[in-house]
């Protein structure tokens, strides 16, 4: 009897035992798939970014790849265009002073020379023909002057782009955070047009360091998220001031404004408030990301139905602060 | 041919641009070629005065290009004409090239021709720099007479050097402007090593300035700025010898220090020669009234010990 109870004793411990290692093993099981979905959460996150921000560089390689290749055609048609008009200038003096010649050498004949009778009148009807060719010239050079201006504005637009893309200065230098908003704003331009108007509040800024190619890149996220949250009609104020140690940037729009839930995960990526296939809701993450590298930081205030304003906070480099504060005379270090 | 006029070479592996040239600087003798590589040997054939060259084409870079025909045919001026200014292109045409000036394209017509008239007549009327290589005997004697001058505030850069060049140079530091002058009064100095910036602000007005009135004295800039405009500026405003990026690099320094020590040898001996390095002038100058009496008055060390053997 007791041996009976004993193994059934014994059969009950084993199946306890295989019940709580069943259990415990779905138990971890279950952690291990949350964790696996988070982490696998978390990385598409940062892969979608990482995608984001390799697309924001190819993109402004490739602008600047195109403002570049560009430079080639215009080169040659600019200064051919300048050439050409050189060289109708050149003509056309020919022209006239073989005209003028032509009437002295008129002036002194002997109208009753039956032979000179004869001839003249044809000869001055050539000549009036030819003179009246010139008016040909100047309208050639009236197009021509036209093209000259057209070239021109096509290399400022290259010129605009391959400033805005920055290739020629992909890594840190001192810079202007003035610059970066004038350059986003030039690029922007099509999101704004008649429909904004921008009131510049700016004031010099000490410079920062930084990337400026990324600097620009914020700016231009700021100001078409602004240009979107206005509709129809609105204002768009950009203020620059000096706070201690810090440039501080503002971006301001009279728009629909962002509600107090929504406020708080607006830097978190993938939020976005667009519709399905337009915002990708990485722009303001991106904003975010670049800021802080730059050992910056970005506040928002927003009144639904009134505006929201972006200020974003940049240290001023401290070689250009020393600079401003102290004069001429610091203390020398000497060799060794 | 009229050998009185100024023999242009341009390269470009684009025909229409050549076309362009040849039209632009039609008072000119214009010599074309699609191909770098045989750049150096038609420079040299034809004695040009004047090398206008691309920077990207398939074959070759335009650095390497002018690399070529500076040591074959270094009496020709080189420009370097491109569309595309990244940093690498703008730091090879000093370092590699010792480019006359770095122009963009789309360029302007006047200023272009203004560029090759003047390197033209620079070519025509000032001394080549020879190639050759110094001798041991005149590199000490170089050494015990000019001195190197760092105007650097960074403490370890300052570290840096001396440990580079401290055992080799009479090497002498200034944080300041004022210190920078004082120095150059009082010593003989060769080489200036400059940062583009320091905690007084920008030095590159220093830097232009200096070459503007003493061509002589030859400069090295250190920067750790990403900057191809400053640089394009370095080189048309300041024809800065050589332009080192941080962190400073044992080998690269050194070897620049020592070639820009020979190249202030070589001027000094040959002042004439100097006028090749002409500098392209502000309208306003680029330092204060004072600082820029201080550098005109600097005292002209040319011709104080003569050339040995």
């Amino acid at each position: 009897m007791s041996v009976t109870a004993l193994i059934f004793f014994l059969l009950a411990l084993g199946a306890g035992a295989a019940a709580f290692w069943f259990f415990r093993q779905s138990q971890l099981l279950k952690l291990r798939i949350i964790a696996m979905e988070e982490a696998g959460k978390r990385q598409a996150g940062s892969q979608a970014q990482i995608m984001h921000t390799t697309k924001l560089a190819s993109l402004g390689q490739m602008i600047a790849g195109v403002a570049h290749e560009l430079n080639t055609p215009l080169g040659f048609v600019k200064s051919n265009v300048d050439v050409c008009r050189e060289l109708l200038a050149e003509y056309d003096q020919q022209l006239i002073s073989k005209a003028h010649g032509h009437l002295a050498q008129a002036s002194r004949l002997n109208l009753e020379d039956p032979n000179v009778k004869q001839k003249l009148p044809a000869a001055l009807k050539a000549l009036a023909a030819r003179l009246a060719a010139n008016t040909t010239l100047s309208e050639v050079n009236e197009l021509l002057s036209d093209s000259r201006e057209g070239l021109e504005q096509l290399a400022k637009l290259v010129r605009n782009l391959k400033g805005f893309a920055r290739l020629d200065q992909d890594g840190m230098d001192l810079f202007d955070p003035i610059e970066a908003i004038e350059s986003a704003l030039v690029i922007a331009q099509h999101e704004l047009r008649d429909r904004i108007s921008v009131v510049k509040d700016l004031v010099a800024m000490p410079k920062v360091k930084a990337v400026p190619s990324q600097i620009n890149q914020v700016f231009l996220n700021l100001i078409t998220n602004a240009a979107q949250a206005m509709g129809e009609r609105g204002t768009l104020t950009l203020r620059s001031r000096r706070q201690g140690d810090f440039a501080v940037l503002e971006v301001e729009d009279n728009g629909a404004g962002i509600s107090p839930e929504v406020l708080p995960k607006i830097f978190d990526p993938f939020f976005t408030t667009k519709p399905v296939g337009e915002g990708t809701g990485l722009g303001l993450s991106i904003v975010h990301k670049i800021i802080h590298s730059h050992g910056g930081s970005i506040n928002v205030r927003s009144n639904p139905g009134q505006g929201t304003t972006f200020a974003i906070s940049l240290p001023i480099d401290h070689a250009s602060l020393r600079g401003q504060g102290r004069g001429d005379l610091r203390s020398d270090e000497e060799p060794a | 041919m009229d050998s009185t006029r100024i023999r242009v070479l341009c390269i470009d592996d684009e025909a229409r641009i050549l076309r362009a040239l040849k039209a632009l600087l039609r008072d000119y003798d214009v010599f074309s070629t699609t191909e770098p590589e045989s750049a150096a040997q038609v420079a040299a054939t034809h004695d040009v005065d004047v090398v206008i060259c691309d920077q990207r084409m398939p074959q070759m870079i335009g650095v390497e290009a002018l690399r070529l025909i500076r040591e074959r045919h270094p009496r020709a001026m080189r420009i370097l004409l491109t569309g595309y200014s990244d940093l690498n292109a703008v730091l090879g045409s000093v370092n590699e090239g010792e480019v006359f000036r770095f122009v963009n394209k789309p360029w302007d017509n006047q200023e272009l021709r203004a560029i090759v008239a003047q390197a033209g007549q620079l070519a025509r009327e000032t001394p080549a720099i020879s190639n050759a290589a110094i001798s041991e005997r005149d590199k000490q004697e170089i050494r015990k007479h000019a001195g190197v001058l760092v105007i650097e505030d960074d403490p370890e850069t300052q570290t840096r050097l001396r440990e580079i060049l401290g055992p080799h140079y009479q090497l002498r530091f200034a944080a300041t402007t004022d210190r920078a002058l004082q120095v150059l009064e009082q010593h003989e100095t060769g080489v200036v090593i400059s940062e583009t910036d320091s905690g007084q602000g920008d030095l590159t007005g220093l830097i232009k300035t200096l070459k503007q009135y003493h061509p002589h004295i030859a400069s090295v800039v250190l920067t750790d700025r990403a900057n191809a405009q400053l640089a394009i500026d370095l080189i048309n405003e300041g024809q800065v010898f050589r332009m080192l990026l941080k962190p400073v690099r044992m080998g690269s320094c050194r070897l620049s220090v020592e070639a820009a020590l020979g190249r202030y040898w070589q001027l000094k001996n040959n002042p004439k020669a100097a006028g090749r390095f002409a500098v392209v002038a502000r309208a306003t100058p680029s330092v204060p009234p004072s600082l820029l009496q201080r550098i005109k008055a600097l005292p002209q060390r040319l011709f104080t010990f003569g050339r040995i053997g």
